[in-house]
């Protein structure tokens, strides 16, 4: 290029002057991730409240002895069997949704659907194991102890409430392997009856917050499902929407991620 | 201006809805069946099965040898498959890493308030761990289990 053609654009601006977005994401986007943002830091609120009474228990119950049961195999002791279930449930309706997203990137409306009826059946059946898991868990919970069965009352979102509760209501929660804390139930029980009732709180609005969670995220993605076969993003060019959604239902496979560290694992 | 110069052409499709310029339209995205996206398919698959071998880790390692473990390196253990999990989900499957890397920063950097968070709360929690032990209640506790 000769001297004489020299363009004389102006240098480009170093700040952003309106036009494309610096980020190359649409407005609904980056809030969507703003939201997510927000909720992380909610769950963060709630998994570090749960950790800090955790660590100023002196005992806990052991994951391994609360979650033991698999539906239909009785007293079988079957330890995070059932919950590892329920994390591959999730995993793989995250991979569904983002075939669904990834479908959306190339406007093919028929498998748009089809990923997206598996994520829908996927998040039934997580929140199916769920119910199961909840009821199973709610009848385990003593909040008013008497020796007449029938008069035994089931604490509401995980209480032990009764100081009269026996020992023995709460003792197969706990490790029985370690003579500490066999020598905590033994001599400070309700030590280890306010713990076990801090757990079971916890447990139930943890995972309560999340399965409302996967609720309104089934609920969004049959509302999506109905817009594609309806042709409704088919028309407006784009399956933006079902890029939004999918976010939050990838999100709410995180937390789970987190959510199976932090009460069956650790 | 040339920092405008390819949204010009498409800007007869903005009509007030961004979404028009960032999705789609701007990616040129057309063929199913193209070799692109048969290697994203396959990423996505691929993720899966690293997800799944994790999570298995994870489980047999909480069944049979965390209890048999020090409870420091349990922790770190499962803290960074953790997060080496979210990572993938975060990257892959919400596509941020595809995202301009100011976008990802903007999207990360809150969350380094957890570092301190959980710093903060542990401490807090090991103070009151300290006192419930150290209060007259529980000596005969600590007596049984010398």
């Amino acid at each position: 290029m000769s001297q004489s053609t020299v363009v004389t654009t102006a240098p480009e601006p170093k700040l952003w002057a309106g036009g494309r977005s610096p980020y190359n994401v649409s407005y609904g986007k980056m809030m969507t991730w703003f939201f997510l943002l927000s909720d992380a830091l909610t769950f963060g609120a709630l998994l570090i409240a749960y950790g800090t009474t955790r660590f100023f228990s002196a005992v806990w119950p052991d994951a391994n002895q609360v979650f033991k049961s698999f539906p239909f195999m009785g007293d079988r002791d079957l330890p995070l069997v059932f919950v590892s279930l329920m994390t591959f449930i999730l995993i793989m309706s995250s991979v569904t949704m983002v075939l669904a997203v990834h479908a959306g990137h190339y406007g093919d409306k028929k498998n748009v659907a089809k990923w997206l009826l598996w994520t829908i059946i996927g998040g039934i059946c997580f929140l199916s194991c769920q119910a199961w898991e909840w009821t199973h868990l709610h009848s385990e919970c003593v909040s008013l102890w008497n020796s007449d069965p029938a008069l035994l009352q089931h604490g509401l979102w995980g209480s032990f409430t009764d100081i009269h509760t026996p020992t023995d209501e709460f003792r197969h929660f706990f490790n029985r392997h370690s003579e500490a804390v066999q020598n905590i139930l033994n001599n400070d029980p309700l030590t280890a009856m306010r713990s076990t009732h801090n757990f079971f709180n916890y447990f139930f609005t943890i995972t309560g917050f999340h399965g409302g969670h996967v609720t309104s995220g089934v609920i969004f993605n049959i509302l999506i499902l109905v817009n594609t076969v309806n042709g409704v993003y088919e028309r407006r060019g784009h399956y933006e929407m079902v890029e939004k959604i999918g976010l939050y239902w990838h999100f709410v496979d995180l937390v789970w991620v987190f959510v199976f560290t932090c009460f069956y694992l650790l | 201006m040339s920092a405008h110069h390819h949204s010009e052409s498409i800007q007869h499709l903005y009509e007030g809805d961004q979404s028009k310029l960032y999705s789609g339209v701007m990616q040129h995205h057309t063929d199913v069946n193209s070799e692109e996206s048969r290697a994203q398919v396959k990423r996505i698959w691929k993720i899966f099965w690293i997800l799944l071998v994790i999570t298995v880790t994870e489980v047999i390692m909480g069944m049979f040898f965390s209890h048999k473990m020090p409870k420091g390196l349990v922790a770190f253990f499962f803290l960074a498959l953790t997060i080496l999990k979210a990572g993938y989900i975060v990257s892959v499957f919400m596509h941020l890493g595809d995202e301009f890397k100011g976008f990802i920063i903007t999207v990360l950097i809150p969350l380094f308030l957890f570092i301190w968070f959980i710093i903060a709360f542990l401490a807090d929690g090991g103070f009151w761990l300290r006192m419930n032990a150290e209060s007259p209640a529980r000596q005969h506790i600590q007596h049984v289990e010398k």
